[in-house]
C-alpha cells in the first residue's frame, strides 16, 4: 500500500472495510461516561476503563435498557471510523448492564420511567376470564418451567385450546422473539383470551430479557390480557409489573389461569348436599307443623267429648228421677187392669207383683 | 374442546341457579324433590365432564427467531 495514493475518503472507506472484515461485531465491557441523548433520537457516550476510552453511538430505539454515567455495561458493536469527523467510534447494536449493581441500576431507571408513564397503574390491569377457552403461551418448550406449567394446567382443568409459541427466554434474541410471539397472538383473527409468558428461575442476568423496555411496552400494549410468571417468588421483572396479572412462578401462572377441577367438583357436591339439607329441613318442619295441627285437633275433640259427657251426666240424673223403678223403690205401687168391682187387677211394688179383686170403686 | 368447556360453564351456572332456589323465598316443598333431582343429575354430569375433558396443546409452527420467519 506504500505506493498507492488514496484520497481521504478512499482511505477511510478502506479502513472501515478492513475493520468490518476483521471485526464485524465486537463485544466490549466498560464504564459509561458522558452519556447524552440528542434530538431525542441519537445516543452518544464514552466507554472507558482505567487506561482507554472509545466513543460510542447508537439510536435511541436500540437502547433497550436505560443507562447512565458510571454504569458498567457490555456492548455489542461494529467499530468504524466516521468519515465526516475522522473519529474512531463504535456503532452500538445492543447494550446490557454488567454486574449486579449495574443490572439493578438499569432496572430501577427503567422502572421509574415506565411507572411515570403509568404503565404499572392498577386501573390498567384487566381481569382474566375465570375459565378461558383459548390460551396463548410464550415460552421455551424445552424448559422445565413449560413442562411444569403443562402438568399443573392438565391436572387442574380440561377442554382448553392452548397454542404455544416457542421462543428463547434468555440471551440477546429472547426479548425480540417474545415480542414477535406477542405480536403474532395479537394479530390472530380468533384472539386467545389470555397470553401467558413463562420462564423458570435463573440469575439476574438470565432474567434480564424480561426487563427489556420494548418487551415491557409490548406487554403493556397487548390487546389480549397478559399473565406473566417469570423466575421465583422473589424475582420481580418489568414484564410482570406491566402484565395484567403477575404470577410468582410458572406453576403459579397455571394455578391462576384455570380453577382446580377437584375443588369445583367438591363445591358442586357441597351445593347439592346443602340443597338436600334444605329439603330435609323443610320436610322436618312440615312434619312438625302437621304434628302440632294434629295435636291441636285432638285436644279440641277431647274437649268436645268432655263437654258431651258432662251434659250426659246431668241428663242421666234427670232421667233417673223420673224412672218408675225409682218411684216404686220409694214405696209407691203401679196398678194395671180394669178398676171395677169384681175385676182382678195387678199391683206392682218394688219387689212384688200382687193380684187383687176390686171390691168397691168410689169417686173421690 | 372449548365448546365443551362452555357447556361445563353453562352447567355450573345452571346448578348455581337451581341451588339458589332452595334458599330463596320461592322455595316450596311440593317442587323441591323434582328440583333436587335435577340438581343431583346436573352435578353428576358436571363431575363426569370435568373428569373426561382433556386439554389440546399445540406448538405454533411459526418461528419467531427473525422478522421474516
Amino acid at each position: 500500500m506504500e505506493n498507492v495514493q488514496l484520497t481521504v475518503s478512499d482511505f477511510v472507506a478502506l479502513v472501515n472495510q478492513t475493520l468490518e472484515y476483521a471485526y464485524p461485531v465486537v463485544t466490549i465491557v466498560g464504564e459509561v461516561a458522558e452519556f447524552r441523548v440528542s434530538q431525542g433520537k441519537w445516543v452518544s457516550f464514552k466507554l472507558k476503563d482505567d487506561d482507554a476510552v472509545v466513543d460510542c453511538f447508537m439510536s435511541v430505539y436500540q437502547l433497550r435498557i436505560p443507562i447512565e454515567n458510571g454504569m458498567k455495561i457490555m456492548v455489542s458493536a461494529a467499530p468504524r471510523v466516521n468519515a465526516k469527523w475522522g473519529k474512531f467510534s463504535l456503532n452500538i447494536r445492543s447494550v446490557k448492564p454488567v454486574g449486579e449493581g449495574s443490572i439493578k441500576k438499569g432496572f430501577e431507571l427503567l422502572k421509574a420511567k415506565l411507572e411515570a408513564e403509568g404503565l404499572f397503574a392498577p386501573e390498567r390491569k384487566r381481569r382474566l376470564p375465570r375459565v378461558p377457552r383459548r390460551v396463548g403461551v410464550i415460552t421455551s418448550t424445552e424448559s422445565a418451567a413449560y413442562a411444569d406449567f403443562c402438568k399443573i394446567v392438565n391436572e387442574r382443568w380440561g377442554g382448553l385450546a392452548i397454542d404455544v409459541a416457542h421462543t428463547q427466554v434468555q440471551g440477546d434474541p429472547a426479548a425480540d422473539q417474545i415480542i414477535r410471539a406477542l405480536k403474532y397472538f395479537n394479530s390472530l383473527e380468533d384472539l386467545p383470551e389470555v397470553v401467558v409468558i413463562i420462564r423458570g428461575g435463573g440469575s439476574a442476568e438470565d432474567l434480564m430479557t424480561f426487563n427489556d423496555e420494548l418487551l415491557a411496552r409490548e406487554i403493556a400494549a397487548s390487546r389480549i390480557p397478559t399473565l406473566v410468571g417469570v423466575g421465583h417468588e422473589v424475582d420481580h421483572t418489568l414484564a410482570d409489573m406491566v402484565a395484567d396479572v403477575r404470577a410468582a412462578t410458572p406453576t403459579n401462572a397455571a394455578e391462576i389461569l384455570v380453577p382446580d377441577k377437584g375443588e369445583i367438583i367438591r363445591s358442586v357436591r357441597q351445593q347439592v348436599t346443602l340443597a338436600g339439607h334444605r329439603v330435609m329441613t323443610a320436610i322436618d318442619q312440615h312434619i312438625a307443623r302437621t304434628h302440632d295441627q294434629l295435636q291441636m285437633a285432638l285436644r279440641r275433640i277431647s274437649e268436645r267429648l268432655n263437654d258431651a259427657n258432662d251434659r250426659l251426666a246431668v241428663l242421666r240424673v234427670a232421667v233417673n228421677q223420673v224412672n218408675p223403678e225409682a218411684v216404686l223403690k220409694r214405696g209407691y205401687a203401679l196398678l194395671r187392669g180394669e178398676v171395677a168391682p169384681g175385676k182382678v187387677i195387678e199391683i206392682e211394688t218394688y219387689k212384688t207383683y200382687i193380684s187383687a179383686e176390686v171390691k168397691d170403686v168410689r169417686k173421690k | 374442546m372449548s365448546e365443551k368447556n362452555n357447556t361445563v360453564q353453562d352447567k355450573l351456572t345452571r346448578l348455581s341457579e337451581l341451588v339458589a332456589w332452595f334458599q330463596s323465598p320461592a322455595f316450596a316443598l311440593e317442587e323441591a324433590t323434582e328440583r333436587f333431582q335435577q340438581a343431583e343429575a346436573l352435578a353428576e354430569e358436571i363431575e363426569k365432564d370435568l373428569t373426561k375433558l382433556k386439554n389440546d396443546i399445540t406448538v405454533v409452527a411459526k418461528r419467531f427467531d427473525s422478522d421474516e420467519s
